[in-house]
């Protein structure tokens, strides 16, 4: 008869400090894994036609031709530094944003030269950018 | 000994879950575009391609082959239509090997194309 009434007043009273013990340890947990994601950016392209018969280049007016190479970075058939790139682009793009580009890629050039350049062309706002790889 | 053997035991679990964390997220190292613009909702029926240092495609981390990848664009194709594509390629990655990709959307006439990059590292 005791007993049970014991039990009673146990179950009755909630015990604070374990439980208080636990959502700290809750909380930790939380801080320490919420990862912030990093800000992604896109960047557009359009790719044209793998098909070599479709004459892409005729419907352009205004064309400019940035070569990709596994060392460096080729404007208008001149090699170019990243900064020299930048400072050309931003030249021309101030003539007309209307400008298309063609972004030709070699097949051994590293994906991160291709987004510089399409960086570049982002931040002086020219949107008309095509890859063709080669 | 029985707080000091919870504590322990939570710490052991909570570095289990976190190395296993890191592990998955280590595979790509997108290329950095501070410039680039910023898209706040990409399209529900975006697909987004992963091309990894060594040129391996996978899709929501399952790495494909070149044909199997082309197959599974097909039979989304057919069944929905066009979607946009967005290509998360390691900085690494050689352009041959995101060409693959590229090619393969174009052969189904998809036409534009995204490229992931990191506009602002968090951490």
């Amino acid at each position: 008869m005791r007993k049970r009434k014991r039990r009673e007043t146990d179950a009755a009273q909630l015990e604070m400090t374990p439980m208080i013990d636990v959502v700290f340890q809750l909380l930790i947990f939380f801080i320490v894994t919420l990862k912030q994601e990093d800000i992604l950016s896109h960047l557009d392209v359009s790719r044209p036609s793998p098909d070599p018969d479709t004459p892409v280049e005729q419907d352009f007016k205004d064309l400019l031709t940035i070569t990709v190479h596994r060392y460096g970075y080729m404007l208008k058939g001149k090699v170019r530094t990243v900064n020299q790139l930048e400072r050309d682009l931003t030249r021309l793009a101030g003539f007309s944003k209307d400008l298309s580009v063609i972004i030709r890629c070699t097949g051994d050039s590293q994906h991160e030269r291709l987004v510089k350049v399409l960086n570049i062309c982002a931040k002086v706002g020219l949107k008309k950018l095509s890859v063709f790889s080669m | 000994m029985t707080p000091m053997i919870d504590v322990v035991f939570q710490l052991i679990i909570f570095f289990i879950v976190t190395i296993k964390m890191e592990e998955e997220k280590k595979d790509i190292e997108l290329a950095k575009a501070k410039d680039g613009p910023v898209i706040e909702r990409m399209a529900p029926t975006t697909m987004v391609v992963e091309v990894d240092k060594n040129g391996w495609i996978s899709i929501h981390g399952a790495q494909l082959s070149r044909s199997k990848f082309a197959k599974i664009m097909q039979g989304r194709t057919k069944r929905y239509g066009q979607f946009p594509v967005l290509i998360r390629a390691d900085r690494r990655a050689e352009h041959k090997d995101v060409r693959a990709v590229m090619d393969i959307c174009s052969g189904l006439n998809i036409w534009r194309i995204n490229f992931a990059a990191i506009k602002q590292e968090v951490s």
